[in-house]
């Protein structure tokens, strides 16, 4: 058991990245390990605390929609990395890297540094 | 009504003359200079104990709460909160505010100092007009504190605000790895908060924990970067915080607000008060 738990720190299962060390709660719920790559268009760009969330839809290859939840820092970090309220809006097409909820629900962590428009370009921030 | 414009310029003349008076007794430069946005310097994470990774803080727990700890690593590995308990938007409460997630400022004044740190606005009142601790004090998460300044050096200024904060209430815990502090709230933070010598712009923050939880006194260094052009963050958890508990489980909530699982194979939640229809 203990080993078990050694192995579990070790691995970061229950914290691992900038998001997670900027939550206001654990983020081991999203796994560190198997991050997914989505690709869909922006429902909303929730710019709230205590976590900014995307709501993304994604269409699999039968055509039908998915809204994932996507999880993010905080306002408090995003604003100081030259983010804004405005950044994302209803409508844009993007593509990023995700760690998922390890409960298989359609949920995970979205980070800033992994997410560009559907085109390749970087999202536009202001300094 | 001739009348009152004496009165009135009376009471004005004696607030200003006691305005005057205060501002002589509180001499600024007697004090270190604990003003602007103190933020943990770039690459330290949020964990308690800074000197050390993450995930090898080495928390001093007694085998009571070192197993506590580790039933809380396989419940977050699985997807939970474990012992971390802000996910309800709870404050961080003492010490562990003191990781200062999000950045803080310390406003000094004649009988009080004032930390405001801008994740939830948590706020530390410290009182250093000499009191007594209160015998009837209501815990609280941030605790009551009662500070002294000391000058070390003997030049006529303070260098350090030692502090003492008693009166906690729970949960707690000191970081978001999840580890406890005891049931009892009978937790005693100790620090000493002093600027750098070689650089002004780091602030120190020695913070000894007693604990029931503990085998022995914790102390770390918190150190802080004074930030030029600071600039401030409305962050309001329960805006929009997508975490709820249910019973024992803990669940999200999606886009339209229905409820996800955290953990896989978690359960939906006991409707036992909602009525059922008899079949």
């Amino acid at each position: 058991m203990r080993r078990r738990l050694i192995a579990l720190l070790a691995s970061g299962a229950f914290v691992g990245t900038s998001g997670a060390a900027l939550a206001h709660h654990s983020f081991a719920m999203f796994d560190q390990n198997n991050p997914v790559d989505l690709e869909g268009t922006v429902q909303e760009f929730k710019y709230v605390s205590p976590h900014s969330f995307i709501f993304l839809q994604v269409k699999d290859k039968d055509g039908d929609t998915t809204v994932w939840n996507l999880e993010g820092v905080a306002p408090s970090a995003l604003a100081r990395a030259g983010w804004t309220s405005t950044t994302l809006k209803p409508g844009d097409e993007i593509k990023l890297t995700i760690q998922p909820l390890r409960s298989g629900a359609p949920g995970g962590q979205w980070n800033a540094d992994k997410i560009k428009f559907k085109d390749g370009g970087p999202i536009a921030v202001t300094h | 009504m001739r009348g009152r414009a004496p009165i009135a310029a009376i009471a004005l003349t004696a607030s200003l003359a006691l305005t005057y008076t205060d501002a002589q007794a509180f001499d600024e430069s007697r004090y270190p200079d604990f003003m602007g946005q103190w933020k943990r310097p770039e690459g330290i994470s949020n964990q308690w104990d800074t000197s050390k990774p993450v995930t090898k803080q080495q928390a001093p727990l007694t085998p009571e709460y070192q197993a506590i700890f580790e039933a809380n690593l396989a419940d977050q590995a699985a997807g939970g909160q474990g012992t971390d308990p802000t996910y309800t938007c709870i404050p961080d409460g003492m010490p562990r505010a003191m990781n200062v997630i999000f950045p803080m400022e310390i406003i000094i004044q004649p009988k009080v100092t004032h930390i405001i740190i801008e994740y939830l606005s948590m706020l530390r009142r410290i009182y250093t007009d000499g009191r007594d601790w209160p015998d009837d004090e209501e815990p609280s998460f941030m605790g009551y504190s009662i500070g002294k300044w000391i000058d070390e050096d003997g030049d006529g200024r303070y260098d350090v605000l030692e502090v003492e904060t008693r009166d906690l209430k729970g949960p707690r815990a000191f970081d978001a790895s999840g580890i406890p502090l005891h049931a009892d709230n009978q937790t005693v933070v100790k620090e000493r908060f002093y600027l750098d010598k070689a650089n002004r712009n780091v602030l120190h923050d020695e913070v000894t924990t007693y604990d029931h939880a503990l085998t022995h006194p914790w102390t770390v260094m918190k150190n802080y970067n004074r930030v030029a052009n600071p600039r401030w963050v409305e962050a309001i958890c329960a805006e929009g915080n997508q975490l709820v508990r249910i019973g024992t489980e803990i669940y999200m909530l999606s886009a339209e607000g229905m409820l996800m699982p955290a953990k896989k194979d978690q359960p939906p939640p006991d409707l036992k008060y909602f009525k059922q229809s008899r079949k």
